[in-house]
């Protein structure tokens, strides 16, 4: 068990307090926030008054290879990766710094331990003694102040690690400020935000923050193996569209002791569930990376394992502000009044999952604020609110990506805007063609994989004019508001904040979110340790197989 | 939720179906009576293979026509108790209304037997009408390729066969992408499409009546601004009569489709003209001293009809085809849409346990083409006999 | 016949350089080349950044100069700041930097998707699509050829209704609904014939056979293939047994068939010796034009039953922009047709003494 520094372990104790002094409490409320200021989740279990929920029963058997069903793309530097499959393909051989765990909770993965100052500015990082990177060099405080420092770096183009290492980057420079990086020792690297960043642990867990070796050039050459790693693995084959294939390392020892696993394969079946059954029907693989809800029964009904796991991953219709008729606060809060949400729960995802509030904030956020006022479907006003817009008989054309996750949830809102009374016509775009233009669509639907902390996402999408920001949302208040917010370590006080910013949002009508979904993943039985994680994360060095 | 059995199911299917099934009675009656007059598709009738091909045709074409008639309720209305509801399922909705799921529900609660017959309609939008066009193109083409040869029958020819040795597949992908819907591209393509048959037509027309100029000038303005009206409309969507209107996304579709078929049929009317032009009735067309344009129309054209009608309904059959496997690949007509080929290839993924929503679209698609396909072998033992 | 051929090729090549001028335009919309950064470098990447990779890897130059590049009739263009991706001489740089290296030099260029020549992507994709073709070949000729002449040895028997209406119904079904028929049939867990033949114990795996051919691509078996050669063969069977139907019904009418028979001869001994050899010229060359159509129907095939092969390659080049590669992946398949086309034509002028070359 880490040690954690006296300072947070007390403020800690006393939010611990605070938090159990109220009434019911979310346990997932806090543990997140716990495991961020450094406790380890079995102490963050223990001051809960739980016992850590206990993965491994059996002892692991050695050997087998694990073959899951996963997209294989190109693989590229982990900072301008766009989709966690990459991740996923890096992540036998590289690892994160934190680690964000099936239970919600921060694990240091090649840190020790991380100390972080009460106003959330100083992050000091100790890193884990005795790993070793595949070409036989010591991982030490040089490649983490070379991963940190191209984070940093805006001047190359899809750097998406940037964005969320704006409290180290100097605007002038738009590289990393003097002095936020510091090398305190071979061991230590001591970040100093320019302002409070709560949200620094839970970005370094994300899968474009992988650790890469401090002589990494931005290429990555799979023919000689891809990566020089930290992981449990190493490349064996890489064939972009078809499958990737690891082994057990063998070169230097993994700082994990051995991979239970002989080997993993990930194969791409072009992610169309029928071959997925096909193939786990005629015992090509053992596990696939992701089931969508109206395939659970095919699945469940071929004898396999569902691995399930509540999120904060959602699909939902956005609408963009500066897109007529959009423009008009009447049509989007019309909109959203005529959806169902329970009804489109249960046809979408077939009830897999939960209400969610047109704020984008979940339930299981550590400081989400329960508002009083929840979505309802008010087909009367909304049509009122359309007539005085003028709008009452414009076709809304209600745009997608022709993959099936956004494709049906698209189709059910069109039918449920149709059963109203609106006129909707839908269009679909190839995915290779959509992200043309995906933040500019007046109204489409769109999808967000979970972040740990609330604030990361709104942050992300609904500040004013960021890269990122697909409804055109622009609110002074609610960008100071969320300044604050992220500025405030309490989880209390932040809380507070939460509830100004999600009544905010869902005010402005930008975004109709009727549900969170919960994710679904199959395996064999003999697969043991994989789960499903909230945001992705295979990590096959915990897998072991049955046999 | 309850469940109608099989044999009431069936027997709710035939009554929902009385009108289509009244009105091919009457057809067939009607055409076993006149069917001395009705020339080549009269004999079909003769055979059990061309009576049966005939009966499946016409019973589409009237599901195609009358299908807003014969649904049982919208074919994009979702009701969530229906998700992946069985054949025969009947539930009674809040309102009190009962709806009955004939052939089941899909994953988003919609009524497949709905579907299905409106995904008729969708194809025979298309299918025909592109094979149709294909067809004018093709023969307008073909006609003076064939009868002069030379530096003409050349170049079309090198066209026609570069866009043959293109997978098709591959031509689609490059035709109806977004990208290329959102250009010119589509509307320069169909603007051609359909300059070509209406320069045929003019000229057909002309060759004929140039004796009677009056009335050649009254026929022709009148055929210009029909064949105007029509690309005003297929093409630009600016139809000033509103009766004419083609989404961009299934003029695409239609116009990709018309392309790739023309130059098959370019060949196969370049073939019949080379053919015919030694015949005699030609060479005595020619010491009559008609022209050229009046030998091609009036008198070759007419006796290479055979041939051509039995490749027209295979190419219909094959378009439907095409059609569907486009919807297969995404590129299909439109979203939601109930055609054959999106339906079958959105079943197919819960076919293992619910194969109904599969089967039924791909049911209709098979009994289609192989209506056109027995008429077109009746109708070509037909001109055999001939 | 030489004169022949060199025209023949000569409009071969003509051919190529027009489809590759359309490929060309094609793919290189502005918002194609766009959707191409994007799925290189970043998806959610800003218009600007967008503008600078276009600018940095070469593609904001004039089409008609890149067309001459990648054709080989222009010097290849060289990145001169950091590039993201190697200019096109960069994989033939190391003897000396050669000025040329488009398709007449023989370099196709590099898959932005796959990230190799395009020629390494595209030379064992085409192998693995040549199998399926082959065994599908095989169920046409031998099925389709076999049938026709049952069906045609006596016009009008129950055998030749029963076959004339399964070939008709056969290509009525197109191989995409036989494939769902058959993975549903023999390659469910849960439905068809599977579960029965393991409750009986004749099978040990959970289905008879497989419902992808994903492990066919690296060694082809019975499970594995059997499927996606059957969807084809089944649509394609029909049209080839009604075409050896129909040669067969002529050649048996024939006069020196008839007096054969008068003389005595029994009809096996007349259809092996006699009729089949000259039955069998039309269907053959039918057969070999097959190549070109079966070239399209495997994409769909590869792609329902994941196999890696040509069509598989062609949906992804379409799907990613990847521009090199679609030009590779259209002059492969228009030389491919093109000479098969030349082939069957001068298989047939050479079967058939009747007609001179013109």
């Amino acid at each position: 068990m880490a040690p954690i520094s006296p300072k947070s372990d007390r403020s800690l104790h006393a939010r611990f307090r605070r938090l159990m002094g109220g009434a019911a409490v979310d346990r997932r409320e806090f543990l997140a926030l716990a495991t961020t200021f450094g406790a380890t989740t079995v102490v963050a279990y223990g001051m809960l008054g739980l016992p850590a929920p206990a993965h491994a029963q059996a002892t692991p058997k050695r050997g087998g290879t694990l073959r899951m069903a996963m997209t294989v793309k190109e693989l590229k530097d982990p900072m301008l990766m766009d989709w966690t499959e990459m991740g996923n393909l890096a992540r036998p051989m590289l690892d994160n710094l934190v680690r964000y765990t099936q239970d919600f909770t921060f694990e240091p993965q090649l840190l020790d331990r991380w100390e972080v100052n009460d106003d959330a500015t100083t992050y000091v990082l100790r890193l884990r003694p005795g790993v070793t990177w595949t070409n036989g060099d010591a991982f030490t405080a040089d490649d983490v102040v070379f991963n940190l420092t191209r984070w940093c770096d805006t001047t190359i183009a899809g750097n998406s690690m940037a964005g969320r290492m704006s409290a180290l980057i100097d605007e002038a420079t738009g590289k990393a400020r003097e002095g936020a990086i510091t090398r305190t020792d071979d061991m230590t690297v001591t970040v100093q935000m320019a302002r409070p960043d709560i949200a620094f642990i839970s970005n370094l867990a994300d899968y474009p923050a992988l650790i890469v070796h401090r002589g990494f050039d931005g290429t990555v050459d799979t023919a000689k193996g891809g990566f020089v790693g930290t992981g449990a693995f190493e490349m064996e084959r890489y064939a972009v569209g078809e499958r990737a294939t690891y082994r057990r390392r063998t070169s230097g020892a993994w700082w994990g002791g051995e991979a239970h696993l002989d080997g993993v394969e990930f194969i791409d079946l072009g992610g169309d569930p029928a071959t997925e059954a096909a193939a786990f029907g005629g015992g090509e693989i053992d596990a696939n990376y992701a089931t969508a809800t109206d395939y659970y029964d095919v699945l469940t009904g071929l004898g396999l394992t569902l691995h399930e796991t509540a999120s904060a991953n959602t699909q939902m219709l956005r609408m963009n502000v500066t897109q007529p008729p959009y423009d008009d606060i009447r049509v989007r809060r019309a909109l959203q009044m005529v959806i169902d949400a329970p009804k489109m729960l249960q046809i979408a995802l077939s009830g897999r999952g939960t209400l969610a509030e047109n704020h984008h904030v979940a339930p299981l956020h550590p400081e989400y604020f329960d508002l009083p006022e929840k979505p309802e479907q008010n087909i009367a006003e909304a049509m009122r609110l359309l007539a005085e817009a003028g709008q009452a008989d414009t076709e809304f054309e209600l745009i997608s990506v022709d993959a099936d996750y956004l494709r049906l949830p698209a189709d059910a809102f069109a039918g449920q805007m149709r059963e109203a009374g609106l006129k909707i016509k839908r269009t679909i775009i190839p995915g290779s063609s959509y992200w043309n233009d995906w933040t500019k669509y007046p109204l489409a639907s769109t999808s967000w994989s979970m972040r740990p902390l609330g604030v990361q996402v709104l942050d992300l999408a609904y500040r004013s004019g960021v890269a990122w920001n697909e409804t055109g949302h622009s609110n002074p208040e609610f960008d100071a508001a969320l300044d604050r917010a992220l500025a405030t370590a309490d989880v209390e006080k932040r809380r507070a904040i939460m509830g100004d910013l999600e009544r905010m949002l869902q005010d402005s009508g930008v975004l109709i979110q009727p549900f969170w979904s919960s994710m679904g993943r199959h395996a064999t039985p003999a697969v043991q340790g994989l789960g499903m994680h909230p945001t992705f994360v295979v990590d096959c060095a915990q897998v072991w197989l049955d046999a | 939720m309850t469940r109608l059995s099989l044999l009431q199911t069936i027997a709710a299917i035939l009554s929902q179906l009385g009108l289509v099934t009244a009105a091919l009675i009457v057809l067939l009656g009607a055409a076993m009576i006149f069917r001395r007059r009705l020339g080549i598709l009269g004999h079909t009738m003769t055979s059990p293979v061309g009576l049966i091909g005939l009966m499946l045709v016409l019973f589409w074409v009237l599901v195609g026509l009358m299908a807003p008639g014969l649904v049982v309720q919208d074919p994009l209305l979702q009701i969530t108790d229906m998700k992946n509801a069985l054949p025969g399922s009947r539930l009674t909705l809040p309102d009190g209304t009962t709806v009955t799921y004939l052939l089941g529900g899909d994953v988003l609660g919609r009524d497949v037997f709905s579907r299905a017959l409106a995904g008729a309609r969708e194809v025979l939008m298309i299918a025909p009408p592109a094979a149709a066009l294909a067809y004018m193109v093709g023969i307008a083409l073909g006609l003076p390729a064939g009868y002069f040869g030379g530096a003409f029958d050349a170049v079309v020819g090198f066209f026609a066969n570069a866009l043959l040795s293109f997978p098709v597949i591959l031509l689609f992908f490059l035709l109806v992408s977004p990208e290329v819907r959102d250009s010119a591209i589509p509307a320069g393509i169909a603007a051609v499409l359909f300059v070509l048959p209406t320069f045929f037509l003019l000229a057909a027309v002309n060759s004929r009546l140039f004796v009677a100029p009056t009335r050649r000038n009254w026929v022709l303005g009148l055929l210009l601004a029909f064949m105007a009206w029509l690309v005003a409309g297929v093409v630009f969507d600016a139809d000033p009569l509103g009766m004419v209107s083609l989404d961009p996304n299934i003029l695409n579709v239609f116009v990709a489709v018309a392309f790739i078929n023309a130059p098959t049929v370019f060949r196969i009317v370049r073939g019949a003209a080379m053919d015919l032009r030694a015949r005699d009735y030609v060479q005595a067309a020619l010491t009559r001293g008609e022209g050229p344009w009046y030998i091609m129309c009036w008198e070759i054209l007419p006796n290479a009809r055979g041939p051509l009608i039995v490749d027209f309904c295979l190419r219909i059959g094959y378009t439907t085809i095409l059609l569907g496997a486009l919807g297969f690949f995404g590129l299909a007509v439109s979203p939601e849409s109930p055609d054959w080929g999106s339906t079958i290839s959105e079943g197919r993924k819960l076919m293992a346990i619910f194969p109904h929503i599969a089967l039924a679209p791909a049911l209709c698609l098979v009994s289609f083409v192989l209506g056109l396909n027995l008429l077109a072998n009746a109708l070509r033992e037909e001109s055999l006999r001939d | 016949m030489i004169g022949f051929a060199l025209r023949r090729l000569g409009i071969l090549v003509l051919t190529m350089l027009f489809l590759a001028s359309m490929v060309f335009w094609l793919t290189n919309l502005p918002s194609s080349l766009k959707k191409m950064a994007k799925s290189e470098a970043s998806v959610r990447m800003s218009d600007a950044d967008v503008d600078l990779w276009l600018s940095q890897n070469g593609y904001d130059r004039p089409l008609t100069a890149r067309f001459g590049e990648w054709l080989g009739v222009l010097p290849a263009w060289q990145p001169e700041t950091e590039s993201t991706l190697p200019g096109r001489c960069a994989a033939v740089a190391a003897d000396g930097g050669q000025p040329f290296c488009g398709a007449l030099q023989g370099h196709l260029g590099r898959s932005t998707v796959f990230d190799m020549p395009v020629s390494d992507v595209i030379a064992p994709k085409l192998a693995a699509t040549g199998w399926l073709m082959l065994y599908s070949m095989l169920i046409l000729t031998l099925g389709g050829i076999g049938l026709g002449v049952v069906a045609g040895i006596r016009e009008g028997s129950a055998t030749d209704r029963i076959v004339s209406a399964l070939a008709i119904a056969s290509t009525a079904t197109p191989d995409y609904v036989w494939a769902v028929l058959l993975v549903v049939t023999f390659a469910s867990a849960t439905s068809g014939v599977s579960p029965i033949l393991r409750d009986w114990g004749l099978i040990d795996t959970p289905t008879l056979l497989l419902g992808t051919a994903t492990s066919a691509e690296t060694a082809i078996d019975f499970r594995n293939f059997t499927l996606p050669v059957l969807a084809i063969g089944l649509y394609g069977v029909g049209y080839i047994a009604s075409i050896t139907r129909a040669s067969m019904v002529e050649v048996m009418k024939a006069q020196y068939i008839r007096t054969a028979r008068l003389k005595g001869l029994g009809l096996g001994r007349i259809v092996l010796r006699h009729a089949l050899r000259n039955a069998l010229i039309v269907p053959v060359t039918v057969v070999m034009l097959q190549f070109p159509w079966l070239l399209n129907g495997v994409v769909i095939i590869e792609i329902i039953f994941n196999y890696k092969g040509f069509g598989w390659l062609v949906v992804q080049a379409a799907g990613n922009n990847d521009i090199e590669l679609l030009m590779g992946c259209a002059m492969v398949a228009a030389v491919i047709v093109l000479i098969t086309q030349l082939v069957s034509d001068i298989a047939y002028t050479l079967l058939n003494p009747r007609l001179r070359f013109g």
